[in-house]
């Protein structure tokens, strides 16, 4: 089964043979900037500009019609005036593998509804499974087809379903400044034919994605939805953003279930009973992917005890008080190892029961040394689940060489080694948006998510990550996966 | 009457929902507890269906027209003889022709008390995208005023149900709070999985089932008696 799928999607992934049309010979149109931008990627296998009467497009031979191009076609591309489409997929005789129609004009629309149909019989009669339509496009860095003008050639482990094609774009463009690495990202618009289950089971069964991201707006087939993942059992964190969640409230209801039951109950139960987990924003979405992206899920010992380490005595508090509120603990440590910090001497100002709270001059002595000993207590006699590193940049501004900050991570990285599997290592980089510091900000966070260790811009951001964790966690644990 | 049969004769008859006794049928051929009953037409009939049945008894009517019955004053509770069945009988049906003159009349359920418990509510909808939910929570204000209540998509496993009851904010009570005895939460489960369970009511009728409320299961420290039963049918074309 997961052989077949990979083998049924591996034309759309990485395909051989890329069809574009609506290309125009002045090179102006998106589709003109589909074959540059996939030519600057790297694709390097066959490109065949489709076009009633050109004879070239972009310097490549174009050819009349879908049923034409040399060898059967991977990929197809589409984006020219609705109407057209189905004429266009009727006459691939089967030699389409996928058409995806960034078109739109169908479904999304009243008026659009019989031409939707009409698009779907002409895929089925033409022999191609139907991607969109309304939709953006494919970013596979394994096949070098991107519908970006941004994009690292690296495979990644973060596979994306969207509903949304300009979400899509967010996701890919915020999500690449916050560190994710994708192994890809398929916008599928109004899903008249290959849809988010499809897609979900393709990602489950692909040895480079590790974590899911979707998407949804309407999961037209829920109940598919339900029966994938939970016959999955969480092999692979699964992170749902739903949009529309609030909309429906039932309006003609007769009995209680039916009044109480509003469009979210389903959702809440579905990752109830399979552990995917549901986010609200954006950046919830993309925290979340990143947390999966660099740790270890632990389900023989879910997150929940949660170190705080760092200068910020009040954001320290106010973070303890939000862990809280989300499930995690922040608890002071026992007297072993408050005796223990306590025999390190520390300077006047500094904290030591959880959170521990150093002032700058504590975290830069002996070139971080001083911090390393803190997290050697911590992690051997404290033993939280998680560790969260919180560094004020700028408190460090103008005071520290530009160092401290690589000794600090390097020392928590040293203790980290010590006790592998113990604690998951989050970072969290505050600063107060002044440019240099974020420019300091953007350099460190992508040699430090480099090495595994997910950044944040604030503690709630690192909070409500972990606790997306200790969902994924908690659940394998409770059906002991 | 099987389920299928019973579903099949409400349609039959036009009807949106199952009544009462047709509900409680359902139920019973899953292996739900339901009180003893029996069906009578009229008060000439209940001193004769009174010898059949263990006393205290309910009385309740019939009717396709009355949804909330409560409402209707078309419940008599804690019967002991015979003549004061007679008399429910009389005062209910004056109570539901002032609720609702031509409301139609098919009978009244004679029905055996269950002893006192815990009530609980356990229901069932059809959702568009997930099809088949089921639901559990508290009975009174926990349902209807604080929405104390937890869903899962059917088929549920037993642990899904165990966690369904963690879940409700009320949950310390079925575990006996404030001097109350606990309850049985084993039977709590089991009804659950009877109904949203594979192969229980929801599953095995989700195409005709659109609602369901088992209001209230009275749930004692031996077992669950489901008291009243409601399920709407789907639309034709639903």
């Amino acid at each position: 089964m997961s052989d077949s799928v990979i083998e049924a999607f591996r034309p759309l992934f990485e395909p051989k043979t890329v069809a574009v049309v609506g290309a125009s010979t002045k090179g102006a149109a998106l589709p003109n900037v589909f074959i540059r931008r996939i030519r600057e990627f790297g694709y390097t296998g066959a490109i065949y500009p489709i076009h009633p009467s050109a004879g070239e497009i972009d310097g490549l031979k174009a050819y009349r019609n879908l049923g034409e191009t040399p060898e059967p076609v991977d990929y197809a591309y589409i984006a020219i005036a609705a109407a057209q489409v189905p004429p266009l997929l009727r006459e691939a005789r089967g030699r389409v593998r996928f058409a995806q129609v960034i078109s739109s004009g169908f479904g999304e629309v009243d008026e659009g509804r019989e031409l939707q149909d009409e698009l779907v019989a002409a895929a089925r009669a033409g022999g191609a499974r139907l991607i969109g339509p309304n939709c953006l496009g494919i970013y596979t860095p394994r096949g070098r087809v991107t519908f970006t003008e941004i994009g690292p050639e690296e495979t990644g482990p973060v596979g994306i379903v969207s509903q949304s094609g300009g979400l899509g774009t967010d996701i890919i463009r915020r999500g690449l400044s916050r560190g994710l690495v994708f192994s890809g990202l398929i916008t599928v618009g109004n899903c008249a034919d290959v849809g988010p289950n499809e897609l979900l089971e393709y990602f489950g069964a692909d040895p480079q994605t590790r974590v899911i991201g979707m998407y949804i707006e309407t999961a037209r087939d829920g109940r598919r939805l339900f029966e994938i993942l939970r016959a999955t059992r969480a092999a692979k964190p699964v992170v749902i953003l739903k949009g529309g969640r609030t909309s429906q409230g039932r309006a003609a209801a007769i009995s209680h279930t039916g009044s109480l039951a509003g469009d979210d109950r389903a959702w809440v139960a579905l990752s109830k009973q399979t552990g995917c987990v549901l986010v609200e924003t954006l950046d919830e979405f993309i925290d979340t992917l990143l947390i999966f992206q660099t740790l270890t899920p632990q389900p023989r010992h879910p997150t929940r005890r949660v170190a705080l380490f760092g200068n910020g005595g009040g954001a320290s508090v106010l973070a303890t008080d939000y862990y809280a509120r989300l499930g995690l603990d922040v608890t002071p440590f026992g007297k072993e190892a408050v005796d223990a910090l306590v025999a390190l001497k520390l300077p006047p100002g500094t904290s030591i029961t959880n959170p521990v709270d150093c002032p700058v001059g504590t975290l830069q002595q002996d070139d971080g040394r001083v911090a390393e000993k803190i997290l050697e207590i911590i992690y051997g006699i404290g033993k939280p689940d998680a560790l969260v590193m919180h560094l004020n940049l700028s408190a460090f501004a103008g005071r520290t060489k530009p160092e401290v900050l690589d000794n600090l991570v390097q020392a928590a990285l040293r203790v980290q080694a010590r006790y592998p599997g113990q604690a998951h290592f989050v970072l969290v980089l505050r600063s107060d948006g002044e440019p240099a510091l974020e420019e300091r900000k953007r350099a460190f966070r992508a040699s430090a998510v480099a090495l595994g260790i997910p950044v944040y811009d604030e503690m709630a951001d690192a909070g409500r990550a972990l606790a997306a964790l200790q969902t994924h966690e908690r659940f394998k644990s409770s059906r002991r996966l | 009457m099987s389920g299928f049969e019973a579903i099949a004769e409400a349609r039959k008859q036009g009807r949106a929902a199952l009544d009462e006794g047709a509900g409680k049928q359902l139920l019973a051929s899953f292996g739900v507890v339901v009180p003893k009953s029996l069906v009578v037409q009229d008060a000439s009939e209940v001193r004769a269906a009174f010898g059949r049945l263990n006393p205290p008894l309910v009385l309740k009517v019939l009717s396709p027209d009355i949804l909330h019955k409560s409402e209707a004053r078309a419940v008599w509770l804690g019967i002991t003889s015979g003549e004061e069945l007679a008399t429910a009988c009389e005062e209910v049906l004056a109570s539901v022709r002032a609720y609702k003159k031509d409301a139609r009349i098919e009978g009244f359920l004679v029905e055996e008390m269950a002893a006192a418990g815990q009530e609980i509510v356990v229901g069932g909808v059809r959702d568009p995208q997930f099809g088949p939910l089921v639901m559990v929570g508290l009975g009174g204000i926990f349902v209807e005023v604080l929405a104390d209540v937890s869903f899962r998509i059917c088929p549920i496993t037993r642990q899904d149900a165990e966690e369904m009851l963690d879940e409700l904010k009320g949950a310390a009570l079925l575990r006996g709070a404030r001097g109350r005895k606990p309850v049985s939460r084993e039977a709590i489960v089991d009804v659950l999985l009877k109904v949203g369970g594979e192969g229980g009511v929801l599953m095995a009728h989700a195409q005709d089932i659109a609602e369901a409320d088992i209001n209230p299961l009275i749930v004692s420290e031996h077992g669950a008696v489901a008291v009243d039963a409601r399920f709407v049918l789907t639309q034709a074309m639903d």
